[in-house]
């Protein structure tokens, strides 16, 4: 190994276990977490968070041009690197010690911290449960994806459900449905839409989008309002089409046509996912403080049917008291139509302990560490009280 | 010498005495026992509380203040409420109102002068013409209203809570309560039973003996119809007596009629009439106010021991503290019984607890370093919160209820309060890095012993407030894990918090790795008050996020020029000595650190 190779080789390490890597990428997070902050007021949360904080750069487009040159590292770039410093900093610099042990505990929490919001922006879904009193539901829907659904309902007693996410849908081409017969051609996909009568025709030929024209909105980024979808489709089988449909859930009735005897039921609405068991909401309550329109409380009574494990409960879901349930959280999110519809928001994040673990092992850590340094401390303290003391006798 | 030891205890006692001279027993006002009607138990904002606290809370919305001077005499809260009540021509002469905005002045008519007070008889004929304005502002979202309309919606809301106070027992226009009585049953006179149930602003008749649970107080409207089908509450007769007493300024009647109702209401609901007797002792001391004078002494005395009789002044000064801090921690303490909660619940009780915070670390401080400066800063940094407390308080009830999401003491105990430690933490920090700066650079002679004690101190501070700002911050998460169904979501009042934990924990790293010494640290560390402020309210005034339950505008102008002074004394603790002080040249060039470890300082000797 050449002298020089050497040479370049410590000095990528030392710089990837410099204090000043770190310093530098701290101030870089603060950095992005005062541009996220203040791009939310206009941007949205959702929007101000995948710009600054999930991507590996932040962006910006030179204007009056569709070039675009990275300005500054994103969240993710600074907490991976933030991540490799810790790690490489913590096996070369500090020593395996009593002394020492208290930043070890810390900065293994702080690493599990980062690792666990990589976790949650990787594989964290968001859903809902819309529902009422009364209503039986087996199914979440997402509050923001939406899914052409084809739904073969021949059989009375069970429907056969098939989703297309409408980011396939967005790709455009030919979709086929595995276990069907049918094949999807996209003909056009607008992500967010508004859908009136009178104007350009929409381009179906079939239903009710035949007389209605659908124009395309920019896509919206603000947290409270969504997109509207909307596409055209021709389902196709055993070499013939159905002709185009327009599928938006904008449109009010879903349309169907019929295949070798078979019905098949053509809907976009929000991306739903199956539970394996059921969930009744048996009362939903709204307190609020007396004499004022204060909420006193929001909770749900709901039923749990699961065949699966044969288990029948009832469940009160409450602010701050969620349901864990196979692998999801249910939470108390918002209500409606005076009180009688529920909507829970429905999480499901396979890192949710992590932030749990690290924060005992940072808050510990931290614990040790400063008592350790305070003893240090004191005794240096003493050592130099007796001085001045000594001067002043 | 003796005699030199037991001077701090004087002065620390009678600073408490001071305090505590509020506790008497007040006298009668112009004959009536308005003290007495204060500790009525009603039912406002969904708390019990002594009808006091309502009339102050009033008068702190209407007028920003809780007495005024009327026809030379000062007018407490619960007079004003009376005339309010039961006279209300003579209410409408007395000037609630305090209007600064020129603009709305000018649509009433008013000439700009000196005088910021106004009566209710001056707004009156212009109602229709406020009213058109409020309505027309009220759609617009609150950042994007324009000044005049900001001020014209506010005004009017005002009013609206003087008419409601003025209608909540009897109606003010037309017969006293007694003729609603009598006439209960009449069903010409429903529609004023319906007004009386609409627009009452409190709830004044106690549920009956037995009950549990604030849902059995009724408001007068309500009384009335239960009256019109034969049982009428016996609390009803004596609110009419009252009322009829205070119109015909019938002192001797008034006096018995309060007395029964306080009698009846004790005898129903003895939880209800305890609770109120404690909030109104709480809102007649005022621990707050008190101990933000006994601050101010305390600063006052530290800065006369650094220029005389330091050994008899300074022990004079930290007693003075230690007494600010009794009074403070008793104010707090009284409304975590009061409310039933942990101490921060809301803005204003986080300025209360982030100066308490403050105090109690500066008294440790000042007990471990005996140098006068912890008191200094305690005691500086315990009324600059004080005065924050004050001006939040000003939107009326500060022990209001908490909403759902909120409605956890748990939460409130662990989360709220650890993260409002740390930023007491970061201001205690930043408050002795900027009495550092002006040592350094404004003392005639440098103690670098001190010196060094105050950056040890300041040090401490830092890792004290990245612990609990830490906790606090990962303590938010889990919360909204619970609640919300994340753990992280990049709201701005979580950004806000993990600034602060950045911030402290770039300065320990920059710190331990050698790039600063202590003018940087200091500098730094003033910046942490920066931070921390913009996190504290700035962020709320952003108004997006889900903290949104801490909303605020006014403040603006303020926190601008909080971050400025902030910005010029990190610009001051840069600065080379030399700049300032032309009497020792040599010490501008050797830093701080090596002139610490230099033994030949024995000046003090």
């Amino acid at each position: 190994m050449s002298d020089p190779f050497r040479k370049a080789e410590m000095a990528v390490w030392d710089a990837i276990t410099s204090l000043k890597l770190t310093i530098a990428c701290l101030a870089a997070l603060m950095v992005l977490v005062v541009a996220c902050t203040l791009a939310q007021v206009n941007l949205g949360t959702l929007a101000a968070v995948s710009t600054y904080m999930r991507s590996p750069f932040v962006w910006w487009q030179v204007p009056q041009s569709t070039v675009s040159i990275p300005v500054f590292p994103g969240g993710a770039l600074v907490g991976m690197v933030l991540a490799v410093n810790l790690l490489a900093a913590q096996l070369k610099r500090l020593e395996l010690s009593w002394k020492k042990a208290g930043l070890w505990i810390v900065h293994a929490g702080l690493i599990l911290l980062v690792a666990g919001e990589f976790v949650t922006s990787l594989y964290q879904v968001d859903d809902r449960l819309a529902i009422e009193e009364g209503q039986t539901a087996n199914f979440v829907e997402s509050a923001r994806e939406a899914e052409l659904s084809v739904v073969d309902t021949t059989d009375a007693a069970v429907d056969d459900v098939y989703g297309i996410p409408t980011t396939r849908l967005a790709r455009g081409g030919d979709v086929p449905i595995a276990g069907t017969p049918l094949t999807i051609r996209v003909r056009r996909f607008l992500p967010n839409a508004a859908v009136s009568r009178g104007g350009a025709p929409s381009g179906a030929t079939m239903g009710v989008g035949a007389s209605v024209s659908v124009q395309a909105l920019p896509v919206s980024t603000v947290d409270d309002i969504p997109n509207e979808p909307a596409a055209v489709i021709e389902p196709m089988a055993g070499g013939r089409s159905y002709g185009a449909w327009l599928v938006s859930p904008l449109l009010g009735a879903p349309q169907s046509f019929v295949h070798e005897g078979r019905t098949y039921v053509l809907s976009l609405r929000q991306r739903r996912e199956y539970l394996p068991y059921a969930i009744t909401l048996k009362k939903f309550r709204h307190d609020v403080y007396p004499g004022t329109d204060i909420p006193k409380n929001f909770s749900s009574l709901v039923h749990i049917s699961n065949p699966g494990r044969s288990e029948e409960r009832d469940v009160l879901i409450y602010m701050n008291q969620p349901l864990r349930y196979e692998g999801k959280t249910f939470y108390q999110a918002s209500f409606g139509k005076n009180d009688t519809l529920s909507v829970l928001q429905v999480v499901a994040n396979p890192g949710w302990l992590l932030p749990y673990i690290s924060c005992v092992l940072v808050t510990g850590g931290l614990l040790v560490h400063f008592a350790v340094s305070l003893r240090r401390g004191m005794r240096r303290t003493d050592e130099a009280a007796a001085v001045p003391a000594a001067l002043e006798a | 010498m003796k005699l030199e030891r037991l001077v701090p205890w004087f002065v620390g006692i009678l600073a408490l005495i001071g305090a505590s001279v509020t506790l008497l027993p007040p006298g009668k006002v112009r004959g009536f026992d308005v003290a007495a009607f204060g500790h009525l138990p009603v039912l406002e904002g969904g708390r019990v509380k002594p009808i006091d606290s309502v009339g102050r809370n009033a008068l702190l919305v209407i007028r920003g203040q809780q007495s005024f001077r009327h026809e030379d005499r000062t007018v407490g809260p619960d007079e004003w409420l009376l005339d309010l009540m039961f006279r209300p021509d003579l209410a409408a002469q007395e000037p609630a109102f305090v209007i600064n905005d020129p603009d709305v002045l000018g649509l009433l008519g008013v000439p700009l002068s000196s005088n910021r007070y106004y009566p209710f008889s001056l707004l009156a004929p212009h109602v229709e013409e406020l009213q058109r304005q409020a309505t027309a502002a009220e759609p617009i979202d609150a950042r994007q209203r324009t000044r005049f309309q900001s001020a014209v919606l506010n005004l009017y809301e005002r009013m609206q809570l003087y008419w409601r106070l003025s209608n909540t027992v009897q109606i003010a226009a037309g017969p006293p309560l007694v003729a609603d009585i009598a006439n209960a049953a009449n069903p010409q006179w429903k529609p004023r039973q319906d007004a009386l149930a609409q627009w009452a602003s409190f709830r004044p008749l106690a549920p009956p003996a037995g009950t549990v649970g604030d849902a059995g107080w009724h408001s007068v409207g309500e009384a009335l119809r239960r009256a019109s089908t034969g049982s009428t509450e016996p609390g009803l007769v004596s609110w009419a007596k009252i009322g009829l007493a205070w119109a015909a300024q019938d002192a001797a009647n008034f006096d018995r009629a309060v007395g029964d109702l306080r009698a009846a209401s004790a005898a129903a609901r003895p939880d209800a009439s305890a609770q109120a007797a404690h909030e109104w002792i709480f809102n007649r001391a005022q621990p707050f106010y008190a101990g933000m004078v006994i601050y101010v002494l305390a600063l006052l005395l530290v800065f006369a021991s650094w220029a005389w009789k330091p050994a008899l002044l300074r022990p004079a000064a930290f007693a003075l503290l230690v007494a600010g801090t009794v009074v403070h921690t008793a104010g707090l303490v009284s409304r975590v019984i009061l409310q039933g909660r942990p101490p921060v619940t809301n803005l204003y009780s986080s300025a209360v607890f982030v100066g308490w915070a403050v105090v109690v670390l500066g008294v440790i401080l000042e007990r471990i370093y005996r140098k006068g400066f912890g008191t200094a800063v305690a005691a500086a940094t315990g009324f600059a919160t004080l005065i924050v407390a004050h001006h939040l308080a000003s939107d009326g009830d500060t022990m209001e209820m908490m909403r759902a999401v909120l409605d956890s003491n748990f939460w409130l105990g662990t989360h709220v309060v650890t993260i409002t430690i740390g930023y007491a933490g970061t201001f205690l920090a930043g408050a002795l890095a900027i009495g550092w700066t002006f040592r350094e650079q404004l003392a005639r002679r440098l103690d670098p012993a001190t010196s060094k004690a105050i950056v040890a101190m300041t040090y401490g501070i830092i890792c004290f407030a990245l612990f609990f700002s830490f906790l606090g911050t990962v303590l938010g998460g889990i919360w909204a894990d619970q609640s919300w169904g994340r753990f992280w979501g990049w709201d701005p009042k979580e950004n806000g918090a993990l600034l602060i934990v950045l911030w402290n924990a770039i300065i320990l790293h920059a710190r331990w790795g050698g790039y600063v010494k202590e003018r940087g640290i200091m500098a730094m560390a003033i910046f942490g008050n920066v931070i921390t402020s913009l996190s504290w309210f700035g962020v709320n005034m952003l108004g997006v996020g889900l903290h949104s339950y801490g909303f605020m505008d006014k403040a603006f102008w303020a926190l601008s020029a909080f971050v400025a002074t902030q910005l010029a004394l990190m610009a001051l603790a840069l600065a080379p000595r030399r700049f300032w002080s032309a009497a020792r040249p040599a010490a501008a060039e050797a830093g701080p650190v090596e002139r610490a470890g230099d033994p030949v300082r024995p000046s003090r000797a």
